[in-house]
């Protein structure tokens, strides 16, 4: 049963064997019914798996639960002794590392947010809260790193789908940090990064879309600003208080009514 | 997140349910982050797929202590069919593309061992000194399972096609 030579067939066929091999190999095809239907069968099989079983993209959801938890690990990381991590993290059940230190809560409640109320589930809020916290991982902050609007604004030009207002407001107290593209609701949206104080908000935009807009609300402790200006919607995203957040959308609802006067 | 959807992917196939899937690949990326300084050479997606396959072993030997027992793998006994097609109309055992369910419960019924070398190859597209980086077996072995596991693929794929032929399912 099965020609000898099966095992190298397979191995051509997968790319693994030099060319010398592999024109011996086509040779011996020509030659054996046997090696040429498993060539068949081997194509076929990957043309079915490849054609059928794509599970696809680890879903946002997941995406953003375990950046929370590496931001903790980040967080906890630091001031431990070195030798720390190899000895006890093997033995340490799963959700030790994840729940020890000081941000339990708020893994637990993104957790809960996650797990428990899929019905309150919008998919946006969703994608918001996971780039928003993606943004805070080390370097993944700006793209572009502009203090001044008029290298941030033609950046997204070339990078984004749209063109969102963009000014630094350092007099008021939100400073111009820079800009980022990133993935959201199927295009690429842009993102004006301020910071206030100690906080980052992010600012996306979006081509508006026939849908209504979400009502501000509060995800995972980040408040969740929405609103509508020409043609684009936008959402600021941060930990900051309430009153912080909508001073810095004031700002903006006013720049986007100024330009489109002019 | 470099690999996570490829990490997702591999835990899928080896997780009892997309929960389980999911609690996999967290404790996995954790793990990687904690373990980054001790990553050699270059080859961080078959270092993480390690990862995924180790914290999917851990797992269900904790299950097992728990006394919780998974149904029991198949038996290999009939996983040593030849590749060779014994049907002489290959036509009629192609999968239709709305018959994609009927390919991943067959592939899902396969044992671990077969199942995690296929879908390192075929879905993940690693050459075969990636697969025996992940699953911790010589090259020679990764060989030689491919070879089991597609036949077994096959002869469970030709299987259910004259079952369908029948009028059995």
């Amino acid at each position: 049963m099965g020609c000898a030579e099966s095992l190298r067939v397979q191995a051509y066929f997968d790319g693994e064997i030099d060319a010398v091999s592999a024109a011996d190999i086509e040779r011996h095809a020509e030659h054996c019914a046997e090696c040429r239907a498993l060539l068949q069968d081997l194509e076929q099989t990957r043309t079915a798996i490849r054609r059928d079983l794509t599970l696809g993209r680890a879903p946002p959801e997941l995406r953003a639960r375990i950046m929370r938890a590496l931001d903790q690990e980040t967080a906890v990381k630091t001031p431990r002794p070195s030798g720390w991590g190899r000895s006890t993290w093997r033995t340490r059940p799963f959700w030790a590392g994840a729940l020890g230190g000081v941000g339990s809560a708020a893994v637990a409640a993104t957790l809960a947010v996650f797990l428990l109320s899929p019905s309150l589930t919008n998919p946006l809020l969703d994608d918001l809260v996971a780039a928003h916290l993606r943004s805070l991982m080390p370097s993944h902050l700006i793209d572009v790193v502009s203090t001044d609007q008029h290298t941030v604004k033609p950046w997204f030009a070339g990078h984004t789908d749209v063109s969102p207002v963009v000014a630094d407001f350092a007099p008021q107290g939100y400073r111009l940090m820079g800009g980022r593209a990133d993935y959201l609701d199927h295009q690429r949206s842009a993102v004006v990064v301020y910071q206030h104080g100690p906080h980052v908000i992010n600012v996306f935009s979006w081509a508006a879309s026939q849908r209504a807009l979400p009502k501000n609300t509060t995800r995972n402790g980040y408040h969740m600003a929405f609103w509508k200006a020409g043609d684009l919607e936008y959402c600021a995203v941060s930990d900051t208080g309430w009153d912080e957040l909508l001073g810095l959308v004031r700002l903006l609802r006013d720049l986007s009514a100024r330009d489109a006067r002019q | 997140m470099p690999h996570l959807n490829a990490a997702y992917r591999f835990a899928r196939w080896l997780a009892h349910s997309p929960g389980d899937a999911d609690d996999l690949v967290q404790e996995a990326m954790l793990r990687a982050f904690r373990g980054f300084d001790a990553l050699r050479g270059s080859d961080v997606k078959a270092w993480l797929l390690a990862i995924v396959r180790n914290c999917h072993s851990t797992a269900l030997k904790q299950q097992q202590r728990r006394g919780f027992v998974p149904l029991p793998e198949e038996h290999d006994a009939q996983d040593g069919y030849a590749m060779v097609a014994t049907t002489p109309d290959p036509e009629s055992v192609s999968l239709r593309r709305d018959d994609e369910r009927t390919l991943e419960r067959l592939m899902s019924a396969l044992p671990e061992e077969h199942r995690e070398v296929l879908v390192l190859r075929e879905i993940e597209d690693m050459d075969y000194r990636e697969i025996a980086t992940v699953t911790n077996i010589p090259i020679g072995t990764v060989m030689s399972r491919l070879a089991r596991a597609r036949a077994a693929l096959k002869a469970r794929w030709l299987k259910e096609a004259e079952g369908e032929r029948l009028g059995v399912r």
